[in-house]
């Protein structure tokens, strides 16, 4: 099965200034976002993980590199069929109500007339709108206005749905429904692909993530492997050989201690995030 | 074909929607209908020229003053706040190809001034009817004899509809600058200059038809007369309104299919530009 994106030695350079200057945003980068999974793409601020999702899009286009979506070339109508996408602090027409934009963006993204009505209810309850779907947007809160992207996003059922920030300025609890709505779109199957900042969660919700930093990708892997400190161990005595098993025993066992299990230490994806990258930015 | 129809009516009813609930849209109608109804007033100061002339001229220029600028402040916000806001990326992201999404915005416009030159013009109508009523009541007590109609109604909304064309070629033109434009102020300030400009081609043309030496000077001439288009030539109201049979058969086919043609130019223009501007 091909992956849900894949991205080849992606390159983007920004002109700026009228001398010729490029600012390169995005450096040789390659991923391989597979279906079914969620997908953390973190890094500091303007290490290019939003330019790379534009990309992704077809809203910027590449200086070099292909990137596919579901098997299509990016950027075709075909491939942003089978995608949702939330941006970061989404706005959007104030006078609109919820459930005239959402279903003004089902029937942009090609929801048929009569499939158009359950598509929006079934969007709005996973995103827990409906209560508010009457009110125009001018009056939603941040909370509020991150799920009512969160429903624009999935009301047509698209395979893979990527979140810019989705958290960005909401509060635990908003942040926990949302965390939510992540669980249940992989629990039916589809791709989710997030940036954040709010790390705790990103360990939570994701299956694999991907660092990013200056453009580059520095560290990519499931999150399991890549917060095990495989520097250091915890032993499972029982795992060790009798002799130092006994020499442990009876070292552990004269301070009233018993030895049940080794396993690798873990860090939290934060101190391994702030390694990865806030040493780079010191200096 | 049909689902692409279905989009671009998606994206010009929302913008329709979002125009008309602006204070500006509000306050330009305002300001037009208030022209048009002062001309009343103000129709002592007619110099010399009949009445129902004075009334129309005050109501026409009123019409294409506010109707300018509607055209091209409306049109550089609509598609800037877009842009500004980042909904452009949201709905971009969708199966919504960026010419559907460019003609959305323009038939959203359109439809704008549609509203705007159709409301001025009925009460254009109303008032010359109204004054007419009046003039005919006079002159039949003076014992003068009856005239019919002095005005054509019918030719005001000929006015109407020709005076639409031209916001739209506006609309197409400023839809074109904001495409290249990075900030809503220089769309505005250029497309109002283009829309002088528009107004002032006639000049080049004129020029152009003197005979000269330098064929560089007269292709470059021939160049900048076509580039834009000569705005000044949907301005037969006057002519189409109180003396309908002076205006020659093939006048108004050929400023619609200039017109036409000119709309058409732009927004593949304006098309071919924006799909390459990253959002």
């Amino acid at each position: 099965m091909t992956s849900a994106i894949s991205v080849r030695n992606l390159t983007k350079d920004f002109r700026i200034g009228i001398r010729g200057l490029k600012l390169r945003a995005i450096d040789n980068l390659s991923l391989e976002i597979p279906r079914g999974q969620v997908y953390g793409l973190l890094g500091p601020n303007g290490c290019g993980k939003s330019t790379t999702l534009k990309i992704i899009l077809g809203l910027v286009s590449a200086t070099a590199g292909e990137i596919s979506i579901l098997g299509n070339p990016s950027a075709t109508a075909s491939a942003r069929e089978r995608t949702g996408f939330l941006p970061e602090a989404p706005y959007f027409h104030k006078f609109l109500s919820g459930r005239e934009l959402v279903r003004y963006c089902a029937q942009l993204s090609g929801v048929s007339a009569e499939k158009v009505g359950q598509a929006v209810e079934e969007a709005l309850a996973l995103a827990a709108m409906t209560e508010a779907a009457n009110r125009p947007i001018g009056t939603y809160s941040k909370g509020m206005l991150q799920r009512i992207g969160f429903a624009q996003a999935i009301v047509h059922d698209p395979e893979l749905v990527i979140l810019d920030e989705p958290t960005a300025g909401v509060d635990p609890v908003g942040s926990a429904a949302i965390g939510r709505m992540i669980h249940a779109m992989r629990d039916k199957g589809k791709t989710v692909v997030l940036c954040s900042h709010l790390l705790g969660q990103v360990e939570q919700v994701c299956d694999r993530v991907a660092i990013m930093d200056r453009g580059k990708l520095v560290l990519e892997g499931k999150v399991e492997d890549v917060l095990a400190r495989r520097d250091r161990h915890v032993m499972t005595i029982e795992a060790l050989t009798p002799a130092a098993r006994d020499a442990a025993e009876t070292a552990l066992a004269a301070h009233g201690a018993k030895v049940t299990s080794v396993t690798h230490p873990r860090r939290s994806l934060e101190d391994l995030f702030r390694e990865l990258v806030t040493g780079s930015h010191d200096a | 074909m049909k689902a692409s129809l279905q989009r671009t009516y998606l994206i010009s009813r929302v913008t329709f929607l979002e125009a008309v609930r602006q204070r500006f849209f509000a306050f330009l109608i305002v300001l037009g209908a208030a022209m048009v109804l002062s001309s009343l007033s103000f129709r002592f100061l007619d110099f010399g020229h009949g009445e129902l002339k004075f009334i129309a001229d005050f109501g026409f220029g009123g019409m294409f003053l506010f109707g300018s600028v509607l055209g091209v402040v409306m049109t550089a916000q609509l598609f800037f706040s877009e842009m500004d806001n980042r909904t452009a990326l949201t709905l971009l992201a969708k199966p919504l190809s960026r010419t559907e999404f460019l003609l959305g915005k323009f038939f959203g416009a359109w439809a704008v001034l549609a509203v705007f030159l159709f409301t001025l013009s009925l009460l254009l109508g109303s008032v010359m009817w109204a004054r007419e009523q009046t003039l005919l009541m006079q002159a039949e007590q003076r014992g003068l004899p009856p005239v019919n109609g002095l005005f054509s109604g019918g030719g005001i909304m000929t006015y109407a509809l020709l005076q639409w064309l031209r916001m739209g070629v506006v609309i197409a033109i400023v839809l074109t600058i904001s495409s290249i434009a990075r900030t809503f102020l220089f769309a505005v300030i250029v497309g109002a200059l283009a829309v002088v400009a528009g107004q002032l081609q006639w000049i080049a043309q004129d020029v152009l038809l003197k005979p000269t030496e330098s064929l560089t000077y007269k292709a470059f001439l021939w160049t900048s007369s076509r580039l834009l288009p000569n705005l000044q030539q949907f301005n037969i109201g006057d002519a189409l309104v109180l003396e309908p049979a002076s205006v020659p058969a093939d006048a108004i086919p050929w400023v619609v299919a200039s017109g036409v043609f000119y709309m058409a130019a732009y927004l593949v223009l304006a098309a071919f530009i924006f799909r390459r501007r990253e959002i």
